[in-house]
């Protein structure tokens, strides 16, 4: 499945025009799947009724528990999942752009770690205030990113090795790390952090909502703004400085960008892995590389992909519920050892 | 146009530059030669300041780089290095856009014009036909003129190629160096070209800048320079000068036998 050479005239160059349309399609298929996946569930709730409760009418027909359920608990896990989706998915395209490498993903370089170490931390000794969480793992992911840029980068970008090799030592240092403030934790909570360090989104809350969509906006506006950047860097730092790029700006900005974006999803949902590998990915494959389409459309599929893996984590062994992680990890680790083997 | 006055460059103690100045002229190309190790490739670097000097200074049209944005600096100085990695499957036409960079909004699009001046340069380079292909697919000589393609595409005055023609088959280095040449006579831009090839320096450059040890041993014409004396002392092997027949270009033929057999 080797990428072929896009035709036509205009070779598939990107323009703002192409990209407004690949965004439209994605949002329509997103809207689709939004749909779907708020009438899907243990509860079935009817559709026409769903539909019409959804464009914000009164009287559709729906008892007042199945209002609830589509209001209270379905719409707000959505919008989560898709906030989640946007940011790891958008964030593994900054990460791939910044490291020269198409493996590169936040779960697999440990950054989701060093977020999850934040989080934890900050629920231990932090856990009244609920804005410390994403601050916390926020600062982890930022911290983390740096040891593993380090880590991975050689002369030439980092290779797969090095770049494996960083996000090994980084995940295992950064694990028993977390062991070590699981000990510390009662045995009541262990059970949910396994859940929660597995990717989990039934935790919901408003405030965790508000923050995920929050940073999904503001960390791949700020991303896509560098996008063109991006386009030289990835194929090499010293060539973009030739052409004019201020390299360690533009490096700055998306490290903390990116790591804004792992930061709130996994204070909100743990470490949902492998998303900002296969979805960008997929979208290179049917879009091209050019980071000014590849982050922005990786948000939107990264959305839908989240969602569709969490309804099917909620629904496949109903009533009860796997970790949304489980099931990403289920689709990306295949496609992570096709990569490798392909080079 | 672009001047280089008395450049020392140290890592750590070890001077890789010592005071080596240069002038590339409108219309001209310099070709710096030298063992490996001489120092080429880290004069080279300072020339667009992405190695900074330790001591000396270089003045584009005569401001120093230092005083000068990045952006400015990339729309008059062009690099062409070696190979870039080629992990994402990018177009020729893509990648070549990428020269434009400099001349329009860091995180806008490309206008109309970068368009037509990338087209423009994919025909000099005769690389139309690849402009929808991807860069991965192109053969090492195909590839080497698209990264040619794009340092040409920022309509720089200023080239400067490190060993542009290395792994380079005989037709396609000389296709590198005729457009390199092209573009000098036409618009009166300059090159600073590093390369190993003795014979290419001699037939295309019209000075020669001979480095050993990061220090300059002789500056001058090719036909001054590629004196059979000098390259001996400097390359330590014995070599043979005589003119090339159709060119008169000095014509530079190393003799490898040991000189006590011959």
């Amino acid at each position: 499945m080797a990428i072929k050479s896009r035709q036509s005239n205009d070779s598939g160059r990107a323009t703002p025009g192409r990209t407004l349309l690949i965004c439209g399609v994605l949002l329509f298929l997103l809207a689709v799947i939004f749909v779907i996946a708020s009438v899907v569930g243990s509860q079935r709730l009817p559709l026409s009724a769903s539909l019409c409760a959804l464009t914000g009418k009164s009287n559709c027909g729906l008892s007042p528990e199945q209002q609830a359920i589509l209001f209270d608990l379905r719409i707000p896990r959505i919008l989560l999942a898709g906030a989640v989706g946007s940011c790891l998915a958008a964030a593994g395209a900054g990460y791939q752009a910044l490291l020269r490498n198409p493996l590169a993903e936040p779960y697999l370089l440990g950054i989701s770690n060093g977020a999850a170490v934040g989080t934890m931390t900050a629920l231990v000794f932090f856990g009244a205030h609920e804005w410390s969480r994403p601050v916390m793992a926020f600062a982890g992911a930022l911290l983390a990113t740096l040891v593993v840029y380090r880590l991975a980068r050689g002369r030439a970008g980092a290779t797969p090795e090095r770049l494996i090799l960083a996000g090994v030592i980084v995940t295992t240092f950064l694990s028993s790390g977390i062991v070590f403030i699981t000990t510390m934790m009662d045995a009541t909570r262990i059970r949910s952090f396994t859940f929660w360090l597995l990717g989990d989104l039934s935790g919901t809350t408003s405030s965790l909502l508000t923050i995920g969509l929050a940073a999904a906006g503001i960390g791949v506006g700020i991303l896509a703004l560098n996008a063109r950047s991006l386009n030289l860097m990835m194929l090499g730092e010293r060539d973009a400085f030739d052409l004019g790029v201020e390299v360690g700006r533009v490096r700055l900005t998306v490290f903390i960008a990116a790591s804004l974006l792992v930061g709130a999803s996994v204070a909100s949902s743990g470490s949902v892995g492998y998303v900002g590998l296969v979805v960008p990915h997929l979208v290179r494959l049917s879009f091209g590389s050019d980071n000014r389409v590849v982050i922005v459309a990786s948000a939107l599929a990264g959305a839908a992909f989240v969602i569709v893996a969490d309804t099917v984590a909620r629904t496949i062994i109903a009533p009860r519920e796997l970790p949304v992680g489980a099931i990403t990890a289920l689709i990306g680790a295949p496609l992570f050892i096709y990569l490798l083997k392909r080079g | 146009m672009l001047e280089a006055k008395n450049i020392t460059v140290n890592y750590g103690p070890r001077e890789a530059v010592a005071d080596v100045s240069l002038r590339a002229n409108p219309s001209e190309i310099i070709a710096i030669i030298g063992p490996n190790g001489a120092g080429k490739s880290t004069l080279l670097r300072t020339l667009n300041s992405s190695l900074r000097a330790t001591r000396g200074e270089v003045l584009l049209d005569g401001k120093p780089l230092q005083s000068l944005a990045r952006r400015a600096i990339a729309r008059r100085i062009a690099v062409v290095a070696q190979e870039a990695d080629m992990r994402f499957p990018v177009t020729v036409m893509e990648f070549v856009l990428g020269g434009r960079y400099a001349w329009s909004s860091a995180w806008g699009w490309e206008s109309d014009r970068d368009v037509e001046i990338a087209r423009g340069i994919l025909g000099e380079t005769e690389l139309e036909s690849f402009e929808a292909r991807l860069m991965s697919e192109l053969s090492g000589g195909e590839r080497q003129r698209a990264v040619l393609a794009r340092a040409l595409a920022t309509e720089a005055k200023v080239l400067l190629l490190d060993e542009p023609t290395a792994n380079l088959d005989l037709a396609h280095q000389a296709t590198m160096l005729r457009l390199v040449r092209g573009r000098c006579d036409k618009r009166q831009s300059a090159a600073v070209v590093v390369t190993h090839d003795v014979n290419l320096a001699a037939e295309f450059s019209d000075r020669v800048l001979l480095l050993k040890n990061g220090r300059e041993i002789a500056a001058g014409t090719p036909r001054e320079v590629f004196d059979p004396e000098l390259l001996r002392a400097v390359f330590g092997l014995e070599v043979l000068v005589d003119a090339h027949p159709i060119t008169g270009a000095p014509r530079i033929t190393p003799v490898y036998v040991m000189s006590g057999k011959l």
